[in-house]
């Protein structure tokens, strides 16, 4: 145990460099940075608007519509008053030389016009000075403004047409119920709000699932081809300690520091997520849905996710101990993480873009197949009850970690550990000593 | 003097390329025993085996009397093998570095102090061995390796081509050092393509050429035989 303990120091040593600990804080930094920037930007554009209006009709009508906006999310400011006479061009100069983002022309012979159900045109002038997100959010606030005019004309017209009927039963006459089914469970509610609120409470999985695997491997990969290119792979086979200890410590060394590094690089991350979805607002009401279908993650639930991205870590590390012996150093272990990836990627963006239920069999199977696909799949088939799924994905990951770590301490006990070597364009090759 | 090592008909084949064809020698208690040969002769091969770093296809190796391959952990804890290409751990300091391969050895950390300040005068690195390995000349890190390599006082010390790749004056530093520590008891078996560096170091050489030994004795039995004037001769008469 001591000679263990001993050398999984040292790889632990090994992989927590200094340009490991620069670009994790680096990476904190920056995203932290990002996020609180999109955060400010985003806030700016869903603040309450002013919007400066050029009242030419000075009419009934107009006065009322000018007053229902400021009760939305609309500041009204009339510059009628601001401005030598009443004249398009000057409240337009006006707007631009006191960096206004709005403007609003009531045309003249407005209440007239709509009167007669004469479409009359409301002009709207948005100065754009920046490209930022702020800008864009900003800028759809132009349609909201002619949809509130629109609904406050067309509901005052019903009104007065049908004064015993509410305009909002004229204009949508049928309603509807929403019901949602999870197997046995039934709840009143709408899907697509549960399905939303889940997606946002649950998006990051995929990625920390990911972080962690991709990590955890590169570690791995790392270790075992610096000890390769370093030349002390050797030695390190000579020394009194066994070769399955060796395995087992340089997997451990890495499975703790690649766990280390996407934990610290996910907060950064979900820093930087924060400051573009914002603060994921949670409805009591879809809530309370969710809690009802049985929606939520229980304690045995997390545990077995947790089970299930256990047994992932560990196959890409035994995954990753063989290719780093095929490694011939530092430089080609990085194209040895490349079939990696991809075994990451396919399962990463199915859960985002598609259901694993829906592919055709043969895919399904090919993506079954890969062990990284089923943690990504499991937290779906634990919220939705389909534990059975999640329990043969466990054990087909355990099957493929007990053959994927037996090949790899059978390749460190034999002399393939020093020999084998996998170069891209050509063939693997055995190298010869003198 | 008692047989420390014995090396039976050993064979090794890569694929088609066979690099051992059946060697034999034994090596004795406290001496020097070299393997001379021109590049690719199979002097690597062999130590390898011997280091239990890889398996033979035929023969058999005893390591005071015993079968490495039924107990290679026995091997592990009484040998120290330098490879030709050795390096060490660029991000640790040097002396961290002694520290590390002195833990694999040593019973207890009084023993592996013990270890350590024996390599620490055997590197005569002194005050740089706080500097990272990484800082490190090629014949800072030879030395390094030399001091690891010697420092748990092993009962065999397997050097592939110590003295490979330094400048004069490294070369003869570290064939002093070799020199000195045989006298504390330890058995030397090493490998070098250069003779005259056998020569003045070895007790007995095995000339290997293409997979085979050729011949085994002291330098001078080997001199005498040939009717040479050193060793370099010897080897293109055998050849020849």
């Amino acid at each position: 145990m001591k000679k263990f303990s001993n050398l999984l120091k040292k790889e632990i040593k090994e992989l927590v460099t200094a340009q490991l600990i620069v670009s994790l804080i680096f990476t904190i930094i920056l995203f932290n940075f990002m996020g609180s920037l999109i955060k400010s930007e985003a806030k700016k554009g869903f603040e309450k608007r002013n919007i400066y209006v050029l009242d030419l009709d000075r009419s009934n009508l107009s006065t009322e519509v000018l007053n229902n906006l400021s009760f939305g999310n609309f500041r009204i400011k009339l510059v009628n008053d601001l401005i030598e006479k009443e004249d398009k061009n000057l409240a337009i100069k006006y707007t631009k030389e006191n960096n206004i983002d709005f403007l609003m022309v009531i045309p003249k012979d407005f209440e007239k016009s709509i009167s007669k159900f004469k479409p009359k045109e409301v002009e709207i002038y948005s100065f754009i000075r920046s490209l930022s997100m702020g800008s864009s959010i900003g800028s759809s606030l132009i349609n909201q403004v002619i949809d509130a005019i629109n609904r406050f004309i067309s509901n005052n017209f019903l009104k007065s047409k049908f004064p015993e009927v509410d305009p909002e039963v004229l204009k949508n006459p049928i309603k509807s119920k929403e019901f949602i089914v999870v197997k046995d469970k039934l709840a009143e509610g709408s899907s697509s709000q549960v399905i939303s609120m889940i997606y946002s409470q649950s998006i990051f999985i995929p990625i920390i699932l990911m972080m962690v695997i991709m990590f955890t491997s590169q570690m791995v990969l790392s270790a075992i081809a610096m000890e390769k290119q370093d030349k002390t792979l050797e030695t390190l086979l000579t020394v009194p300690i066994s070769r399955k200890q060796i395995v087992i410590a340089k997997m451990m060394g890495a499975g703790i520091v690649g766990i280390i590094s996407a934990g610290i690089y996910m907060l950064g991350y979900r820093s930087f997520m924060g400051g573009i979805m914002g603060e994921v607002g949670t409805s009591e009401i879809t809530s309370q849905i969710i809690q009802k279908l049985g929606l939520k993650l229980t304690t045995s639930g997390y545990i077995l996710l947790g089970i299930s991205l256990f047994l992932a870590i560990l196959c890409a590390l035994a995954l990753s101990t063989i290719l780093g012996v095929l490694a011939e150093d530092l430089k080609s272990a990085q194209s040895m993480i490349l079939p990696l990836i991809f075994l990451i990627m396919i399962p990463y963006f199915l859960s985002f873009f598609s259901d694993i239920n829906s592919l055709s069999l043969p895919i399904k199977i090919f993506v079954l197949a890969i062990p990284f696909s089923h943690p990504f799949l499991a937290s779906s088939n634990i919220l939705l009850g389909n534990y059975s799924l999640v329990f043969y994905g466990i054990i087909y990951m355990l099957v493929v970690f007990i053959i994927l770590i037996f090949i790899s301490a059978r390749i460190f006990s034999t002399d393939k550990v020093l020999t084998m070597k996998l170069r891209f364009g050509g063939k693997k090759l055995f190298k010869k000593a003198s | 003097m008692d047989i420390i090592l014995q090396v039976e008909n050993l064979k090794k084949n890569y694929g088609k390329i066979t690099a051992l064809k059946g060697i034999s020698f034994e090596v004795k208690k406290g001496e020097i025993f070299a393997l001379i040969g021109p590049n690719g002769a199979g002097k690597t091969t062999a130590l390898r085996i011997i280091a239990t770093l890889i398996s033979p296809s035929e023969g058999k190796v005893f390591f005071r009397g015993r079968n490495i391959r039924e107990n290679p952990d026995f091997v592990r804890e009484n040998i120290s093998y330098l490879p030709e290409e050795a390096g060490a751990y660029k991000n640790m300091k040097g002396i961290d570095y002694l520290k590390f391969m002195a833990n694999f050895y040593a019973k207890d950390s009084r023993e592996a102090n013990t270890f350590i300040e024996r390599a620490v005068n055997i590197s005569g690195l002194g005050e740089r061995l706080n500097d990272k390995v990484g800082t490190y000349s090629k014949g800072m890190i030879r030395k390094l390796l030399i001091a690891r390599a010697l420092m748990t006082k092993p009962l065999l010390a397997i050097l592939d081509e110590p003295t490979s790749g330094l400048d004069v004056i490294n070369a003869l530093e570290i064939r002093e050092i070799i020199r000195e520590y045989v006298k504390e008891g330890t058995t030397v078996l090493l490998s070098s393509h250069n003779m005259l560096e056998i020569e003045f170091l070895s007790d007995r050489v095995a000339l290997i050429d293409n997979g085979r030994i050729l011949e085994i004795g002291t330098s001078e039995e080997l001199k005498n035989r040939y009717s040479s004037r050193n060793l370099e001769e010897v080897f293109r008469r055998v050849v020849q």
